[in-house]
């Protein structure tokens, strides 16, 4: 081990912060903590300063500081996945965030590069979310937070379970609490429906002389008949718990059979108390959960006729107001509910009940009011004796609206799970005239339905009247979400940092831009100086358009190919062994081809180059008009990693009018080179369009650069990995340079066979049509 | 192309079919009425099955063409082979049917080219005819003959969807998963598995089909669940069973596959 002398060691920082340049005591303070360790790991470290120095000089000099106490727990070649997390962290949580990984090294990050830290609710939502969406039937989703709890839309879960030291028990956990939290939704705790005179109701009210009202038929009104309400809804948590467990035995089987074990780990960490009931109960619901319901308590006592099969919330709500008193006294300092429980926050459920039915209402009423005002206006002379006959039917409706449901599903009288999709609402009769509702707004029809026991008149009234209002008509609809993060038009992306190996998250803002076009004579001239050339580009490219063609000599088709069929029966009289390929077949290959031009507009095109370049533009144009693929074109320049700029000429889907052509007339060049953001936009533009081939073609001259550190191998390495971003996304990415000699970088940015170098500007416009057609024949 | 006879295609055992709707007696009364049909719904929900136990209580052989991409008019209607130096006209298998008054049934037909499809028009309004270009002549149906197609209309793609001028010529059905206790039935008939066994494949079926359009293009199908308890009959676990006909089948996804193998490990 030796160690580097203070001034060699000064002189490598000073070169790893480069282009910053720092004064020679600043340095010797930075410094200062590497002293004495050995050239190996400064090696590493002065490798990971290239990569931090430039994210945050704070940051560099709090790894500088911590770093000494790192390495004695980490090994130096462990220090590079190191600074991804502290990177990682800083960028997502800044400095602070950064600092946790920085200082506590052990728990922090080698903790969980061993595994022992649990498993996150990160780490398991991808396989368990469709589990969750599976079981429930619909979106639903898996949420951290600060309890245990359903609201019947989201589960919400905590962000952490390292309760077990294997990681396979903590998932296991996890899952186990999603399907619980399921089953509650499931086996009806939360629509219980007391009505006034059942079991529960009278024995709450008589004990405790509380008054019955409307809203002691639901969950918290009826704990509020309880003079300690928690008490009360601890108890019908227990009870409505004892019931998922059955539930679960009987619809997930394989699960129950699987958590066996846990159920008995958790079983051993109840205290043995007696006196303590909870405990108690917790105890059976947990010997029950692993043994399965054969071996289940007997019906003896009121508790352990829960996990029976026909049990019912309302049984649960009568063991909570018998067992009450019992439990008063005690109750409070009673064990924690078990786990996979969580709380009950029936107020929680109300909200999403009440938010989705407003939701539905809303989708609902704009829907059909699109509907009927789309419908021909007519003259009604039935109206009256129709209002009266849906009148004395629906009597709830106010007489001109009713929404139909088919009688075989309405009349039935089943349970609730059961009931549901039968009843299909097919249409709606408005003032006589019947409205057939599209599929979609069936199926949301439905789900009201479902919800409320029928289409509420109002409802479709206020339909109606938005619909008299047009309101339907004009409404537009909602803006697009995209990545556009920082307000219109700005696109957020990432940035290679080759020093890393690891992307700068969110380092770099795109502005889209608009040109606007310049009338003059450019476009004429161009035209004018290239007609000769025209004709034949035109010529070559309405060749290539052939949509429909005969092939000839295939072995079957659905013409006979005479020529073949005469020379093979040459053959035959020649005594030779006949071809088989006698026919011709119709081969109909559309060309379906979406591509993107993108245009260096930086400061070095002035002059000769951007002429070129607009030009060969025009040429282009002219060319892809004939052959008909889509093709859009960008040109891009900008400064520093906030202002990316993306100027668009023309996009995918708009027709080469004067407009486009004033705007490839205008381009002009601009600032810098910064490669990485354009090319990533436009990959994911065409990304989202389902052309077969899709095309991205760069068209630049010279280096990228920009004007902070983007330069050099930064910038070639970052322009590499966008484009390998842009394979991996499907898209054929093409890089036309303009340069009087090949330089060996092109090889290795572009990618051997993607790229094109063109040595004399002259030369360009006639180039560019040609390279396209031999690019997409 | 080996010219098989149209009395091969006559189905001989009774195929096992569970009617939902009276959609069998509708089909037959659209036979006797010299009426086309068509069958929409997703994969494996038992349109071809419906077509052979329909064929087979009208006592009719059964033509099935699976259409794909590159299907041409003459693989329909027939074209001219050459055989020891002479042009031989050979009947496609719609000339055949047409020919034999069998019943032709076009599997997915959205899969063929647009132009394609337009043959069958004549055949299919009140007309009934086939005219064959190349031969110059125009073959009339017999009244046995019946003309079906099928297509599944959840690919949601501009490119795969039947054109009004064709689909307006059909009596259509919609086919779709049966309610759980008749997919059950279905599946117990089918692979022999007992009642409870069947009723748990359903279930992971229908957790599988609310993953539509949630990172699962189309969920588990009926014959999934046919050839996952046909496995599990022969003795293979049913958790083996399900990876290797239900999960590994819906999807390539990683994730996906995880969670998918979740469900089943809970189930069963």
């Amino acid at each position: 081990m030796i160690a580097l002398d203070t001034r060699e060691l000064k002189t490598r920082f000073a070169q790893a912060v480069l282009p910053d340049i720092l004064n020679d005591w600043e340095i010797e303070e930075i410094t200062e903590p590497l002293q004495d360790l050995p050239n190996a790991a400064l090696h590493e470290i002065f490798r990971q300063i290239t990569a931090i120095w430039p994210v945050s000089h704070a940051l560099c000099n709090n790894f500088l500081q911590a770093v000494t106490q790192g390495l004695t727990c980490l090994h130096h070649s462990q220090l590079a996945d190191w600074v991804k997390a502290i990177l990682a962290a800083y960028e997502s949580g800044g400095l602070h965030q950064a600092r946790q990984l920085l200082e506590r090294v052990e728990e922090t990050f080698l903790c969980t590069i061993r595994g022992e830290t649990g498993i996150s609710l990160a780490e398991i939502t991808g396989r368990l979310q469709p589990y969750a969406t599976g079981l429930a039937g619909h979106p639903l989703e898996l949420l951290p937070g600060p309890e245990i709890y359903t609201d019947t839309a989201a589960v919400y879960l905590p962000s952490r379970i390292a309760i077990f030291p294997k990681q396979t028990d903590n998932f296991l956990l996890y899952k186990l609490i999603i399907s619980f939290q399921w089953a509650f939704t499931a086996i009806g705790t939360f629509s219980l429906h007391l009505p006034e005179g059942s079991p529960a109701i009278t024995a709450a009210t008589q004990k405790h002389r509380t008054v019955f009202s409307a809203e002691s038929a639901g969950l918290n009104g009826f704990f509020n008949l309880f003079p300690e309400p928690s008490v009360a809804a601890h108890l019908f948590h227990l009870g409505e718990t004892a019931r998922a467990t059955s539930f679960l035995h009987e619809r997930l089987p394989g699960l129950m059979r699987e958590s066996g074990p846990l159920f008995e780990n958790l079983a051993r960490t109840i205290p043995q108390d007696p006196h303590d009931s909870t405990g108690e109960m917790q105890r059976t619901i947990l010997l029950h959960a692993a043994q399965g319901s054969g071996t289940g308590p007997s019906a003896a006592t009121p508790f352990s006729r829960l996990f029976q099969g026909d049990a019912t919330s309302q049984n649960s709500a009568c063991f909570a107001a018998e067992a009450y008193d019992r439990f008063r006294d005690q109750g409070k300092e009673s064990c924690p509910p078990l786990i996979f429980q969580g709380v009950l926050r029936p107020a929680e459920v109300l909200a999403v009940q009440r938010q989705k039915r407003a939701a539905a209402k809303e989708q609902f009423i704009e829907a059909l009011a699109a509907i009927i005002s789309a419908q021909p206006p007519q003259e009604l002379p039935l109206e009256k004796e129709e209002n009266e006959a849906l009148g004395a039917e629906f009597p709830a409706l106010e007489g001109q609206t009713a929404a139909i449901i088919p009688p075989e599903g309405a009349g039935k009288d089943l349970p609730d799970t059961k009931r549901q999709g039968e009843k299909t609402l097919e249409f709606i009769t408005i003032d006589d005239s019947r409205i057939d509702l599209p599929d979609p707004l069936k199926k949301l029809a439905r789900e009201i339905v479902e919800d409320l026991g029928q289409i509420p008149p109002q409802y479709i009234s206020s339909a109606k009247q938005a619909a008299g209002k047009g309101v339907a008509q004009g409404s537009a609809p909602p803006p697009q979400e995209g990545e556009a993060l920082a307000g219109a038009g700005l696109f957020i992306y990432d940035e290679w940092d080759y020093r890393r190996s690891g992307f700068r998250k969110n380092w770099c803002s795109l502005a889209a831009k608009k040109i606007i076009p310049v009338a003059g004579t450019f476009v004429g001239n161009t035209l004018e100086k290239y007609r000769g050339h025209l004709i034949r580009l035109k010529h070559q490219f309405e060749m290539m358009r052939n949509q429909e063609r005969f092939v000839r000599r295939q072995k079957d088709g659905d013409e006979i190919d005479l020529d073949a069929l005469i020379e093979a029966l040459a053959d035959i009289k020649a005594g030779l062994p006949p071809s088989e390929e006698l026919f011709i077949r119709l081969a109909r290959d559309k060309r379906n081809i979406s591509a993107l031009f993108l245009v260096d507009m930086s400061s070095s095109t002035e002059g000769w180059v951007n002429t070129a370049i607009k030009e060969a533009l025009i040429l282009l144009c002219e060319s892809l008009e004939i052959l008909g693929d889509t093709y859009g074109i960008y040109g891009f320049s900008g400064m520093r990693r906030t202002r990316s700029e993306l100027f668009q000429i023309k996009d995918l889907t708009e027709p080469y009018s004067d407009e486009v052509k004033g705007r490839i007339a205008a381009i002009a060049p601009q600032e810098y080179t910064r490669m990485g953001p354009p090319i990533r936009h436009l990959t994911r533009l065409l990304a989202e369009n389902d052309a077969k081939i899709r095309l991205l073609v760069t068209l630049s001259d010279g280096k990228p650069e920009d004007y902070d550190d983007y330069k050099g191998e930064y910038a070639i390495e970052d322009t590499r990995h966008a484009l390998i971003e842009a394979k991996a996304q499907g898209v054929h990415p093409f890089c036309i340079t303009i340069d009087k000699e090949a330089h060996s970088y092109l090889p290795h940015m572009y990618g051997e066979v993607n790229y094109i170098c063109i040595d004399e500007v002259g030369k360009l416009p006639n180039r560019i049509p040609e390279i396209y057609r031999g690019l997409t024949s | 192309m080996k010219n098989i006879a149209a009395e091969e295609h006559i189905i001989t055992g009774k195929p096992f079919y569970l009617e939902q709707a009276e959609e069998l007696h509708i089909a037959r009364t659209a036979y006797n009425n010299g009426l086309p049909i068509l069958l929409k719904g997703p994969t494996g929900c038992g349109k071809t099955r419906f077509m052979q136990r329909l064929a087979w209580e009208l006592a009719r052989p059964l033509i099935t063409v699976s259409c794909h991409d590159d299907l041409s008019t003459g693989d329909l209607v027939g074209r001219f082979l050459i055989k020891g130096g002479e042009a031989v006209w050979m009947d496609g298998p719609l000339t055949k049917a047409v020919r034999t008054g069998a019943i032709c049934y076009l599997d997915e037909i959205v899969e063929a080219r647009k132009d394609t499809t337009v043959v069958i028009h004549p055949l299919a309004d009140d007309r009934r005819e086939l005219p064959i270009e190349k031969l110059g002549e125009t073959l009339t149906a017999p009244p046995e003959f019946m003309l079906a197609i099928s297509y599944n209309p959840g690919y949601q793609s501009v490119l795969k969807d039947l054109k009004q001028s064709t689909r307006q010529r059909f009596v259509s059905f919609e086919f779709n998963y049966p309610p759980p206790e008749l997919e059950a039935g279905i599946v117990r008939e089918e692979s022999g598995i007992e009642q409870p066994l069947a009723e748990k494949l359903v279930r992971l079926a229908t957790m599988t089909r609310s993953l539509k359009d949630s990172g699962l293009q189309e969920g588990a199908s009926t014959r999934l669940l046919i050839h996952a308890g046909k496995l599990i009959k022969s003795g293979i676990p049913p958790r083996t069973a399900c990876k290797a006909t239900i999960t590994e089948t819906l999807t390539d996804d990683h994730e996906m596959l995880a969670a998918l193998e979740e469900i089943t490990s809970s189930i069963f």
